[in-house]
């Protein structure tokens, strides 16, 4: 497998998508399956260190760097790709299938990558290759969301590059190395670049802009790669970066509030992965060997539990065709195994003992207690209950229990059920097992989550939570409005932009169109006939012609000719 | 029916308070009895009703709201 046969991990994946369009129809949602196996199996059988690196103008390109931080990422990676291909099992557009592959690669790439240039380049791939699953969708909002989502990322990607740049022009090493904090205004631009993608806000508003209008597969994708590789930038480069804890901390209460407001299933779930990233930032902020693998392990269950829930949700959207609170209701009994497998994923995410989310949450929280972060810890358990709150609860209850509306889905189709069937099994698996998950882990800290303070702790919260939820819950009935979040600073002012850039500029360019015109028009006319203007000549035709001024050119002539017959006469004479 | 359900609740919750005295304080609120009994019920009362202030006041519009012009 190594030497000179040896192949990127990332490979796979971008061959898999060139490759799918060219192969018989009926195979292409089998084969995507195959190129996600592959990277996994080229990931467990690499070594350790930098496996592949090539020359390009004179510097020395690492494309594969292994260490065990990068092959945890590169194998949840790989992972949800395949879920997420058996998710898309019944796609017909193999260009969908084919950028899943594209943006899965993109990721696969940056965690593997040695050097800054690599990463920047997959980096781009992914904004590219997730642009297409939000247009894909094609429905007008999709396709002006997208558009957005485009060029914030390449607002990110540029910022990401002119920190590189300036990390190299002064002095500093392509490599991929632990930037100390606050070291230089390079180090903040790669920051802003990286924060950009892991939703830190106020740069975060793309996601829960772009995310609910993507195409229903392409919702599972987005939500495991793009934040998730800027957790991955993160832990790399600002491990220990105190602002990042308090970054992370806003993230996660300012996830819950939108959430509660939010009335699109798969937006809520939107702004819980903004909420749920911010357990990460907060980890890496913290940046002890505890905190560091809680950001990782949270990583990894967080793409588990993440892709099911909106798996969940797109079924529901699949089956009905609704996905406003408002219009959904009452059809719980129609859809028992969908409802049964998203609750699965919510209680992953609401940190229940024995599901995953329960391993990885309570190290982050943990690590803060450890460090003396009380009030970061009391505020991480707070967004813990309004992650109960809004996935856990309000979600399911609005979506297939309350009011019947009269909804009466069709049936989920197998292979969904089947992706969903799959996460869910990881959850569990990794909740009742964590070991399984903590023995990769990248540093060296020891922790059990099942002791009897902590399960006490995960079981009074939400019981709690439900009470308050049980008595309020007329009071979170949706409302069919949108929420204005930091996205209205592009989206609102667009009009006035709109009417000083395009509208009052192609007024000024049709008034001198039509006055260029105008002169074109009376030069034409002018060179028609232009005597006319030297004698006011009023009755005259607009055309030249040459008999109308001959009479007095005759005259002249006359004259002329008279002149020199008497010329002639007078020589005669003389 | 609904009535039994809560009793159980109830019941368990009232175990689960008793277990937690049992155990010692590894935080300054720890030593508060019930305290997370509390926060759970607390917490979400105070998100529902700043995030609902916070909606009305300043973040909810209509649907159309970035459509018209």
């Amino acid at each position: 497998m190594f030497g000179s046969f040896y192949l990127p991990p990332f490979v796979y994946m971008i061959a898999g998508a060139l490759v799918l369009p060219l192969l018989p129809k009926k195979t292409r949602s089998t084969a995507f399956l195959i190129f996600p196996l592959m990277t996994l199996l080229v990931i467990w059988t690499s070594p350790f260190g930098e496996i592949s690196s090539v020359s390009y103008a004179g510097y020395t390109l690492t494309l594969v760097s292994m260490d065990a931080l990068s092959r945890i990422f590169g194998t949840i990676f790989a992972l949800i790709a395949f879920i997420g291909g058996v998710y898309a099992f019944n796609v017909k557009e193999t260009a969908q299938q084919s950028a899943a592959l594209l943006y899965a690669g993109g990721a696969v790439g940056v965690v593997f990558a040695g050097d800054y240039f690599t990463l920047f380049i997959f980096w781009e791939l992914m904004a590219v290759a997730s642009a297409y699953l939000i247009w894909a969708r094609r429905t007008k909002e999709a396709q002006q969301a997208g558009m957005r989502y485009i060029l914030v990322h390449l607002f990110g990607g540029s910022l990401l590059l002119s920190g590189i740049l300036l990390h190299l022009s002064s002095g500093g090493s392509l490599r991929i190395e632990q930037i100390a904090p606050n070291a230089s205004l390079s180090s903040w631009l790669i920051l802003l670049g990286v924060g950009l993608n892991a939703a830190i806000p106020p740069l975060h508003a793309w996601l829960s802009d772009a995310y609910p209008k993507a195409t229903i597969a392409g919702a599972v994708f987005l939500s495991a790669f793009t934040t998730k590789t800027a957790v991955y930038v993160l832990i790399r480069l600002f491990a220990g970066w105190e602002i990042l804890i308090f970054a992370g901390v806003i993230m996660t209460l300012y996830g819950v509030i939108y959430a509660v407001l939010a009335n699109n299933i798969r937006e809520i779930l939107a702004y819980h992965i903004i909420s749920q990233v911010g357990f990460m930032v907060t980890g890496v902020g913290i940046g002890t060997a505890l905190a560091l693998n809680g950001a990782v392990a949270h990583a990894f269950c967080h793409i588990l539990y993440k892709a099911l829930l909106f798996m969940g949700a797109g079924a529901v959207l699949q089956t009905t065709g609704i996905s406003q609170l408002t219009n959904l209701g009452g059809f719980a009994r129609y859809q028992k195994a969908t409802l049964a497998l998203y609750m699965i994923g919510a209680f992953s995410i609401s940190g229940f003992p024995l599901f995953n989310g329960f391993i990885s949450k309570s190290m982050i929280v943990s690590a803060a207690g450890y460090a003396h972060y009380d009030i970061i810890m009391l505020l991480l358990m707070l967004a813990s209950v309004g992650t109960f709150l809004s996935i856990g609860l309000k979600l399911p209850y609005f979506t297939w229990f309350g009011e019947d509306r009269g909804i009466r889905p069709t049936k989920t189709p197998k292979a969904m059920l089947a992706a969903m069937g799959i996460a869910s099994f990881f959850c569990i698996l990794l909740g009742v097992a964590p070991s399984l998950l903590y023995a990769y882990l990248p540093y060296e800290a020891t922790y059990s989550p099942y002791t009897i303070p902590h399960l006490l702790e995960a079981l009074q919260i939400p019981a709690f939570t439900f009470v308050a939820f049980w008595m309020l819950r007329g009071k979170l009935a949706g409302s069919p409005t949108i929420t204005i979040d930091t996205d209205w600073f592009y989206r609102k002012p667009a009009g006035v932009v709109r009417t000083v850039f395009v509208d009052w500029v192609s007024v000024f360019f049709d008034a001198a169109e039509r006055k260029s015109l105008a002169l074109a028009h009376f030069i034409s006319e002018l060179s028609k006939n232009p005597v006319r203007f030297f004698f006011h000549d009023d009755s005259a035709s607009t055309l030249y012609s040459p008999g109308r001024y001959r009479q007095p050119i005759t005259a002249i002539m006359l004259f002329v000719l008279f002149g020199f017959i008497l010329f002639a006469v007078a020589a005669i004479f003389s | 029916m609904k009535k039994f359900w809560w009793f159980l609740f109830g019941c368990a919750a009232l175990i689960s308070l008793a277990v937690e005295m049992t155990q010692e304080a590894h935080h300054w609120w720890e030593k508060i009895p019930g305290f997370y009994v509390f926060f759970g019920f607390a917490g979400c009362v105070a998100i529902i009703l700043i995030s609902k202030a916070l909606g009305k006041l300043l973040l909810q519009k209509k649907e159309d709201y970035y459509d018209v012009r």
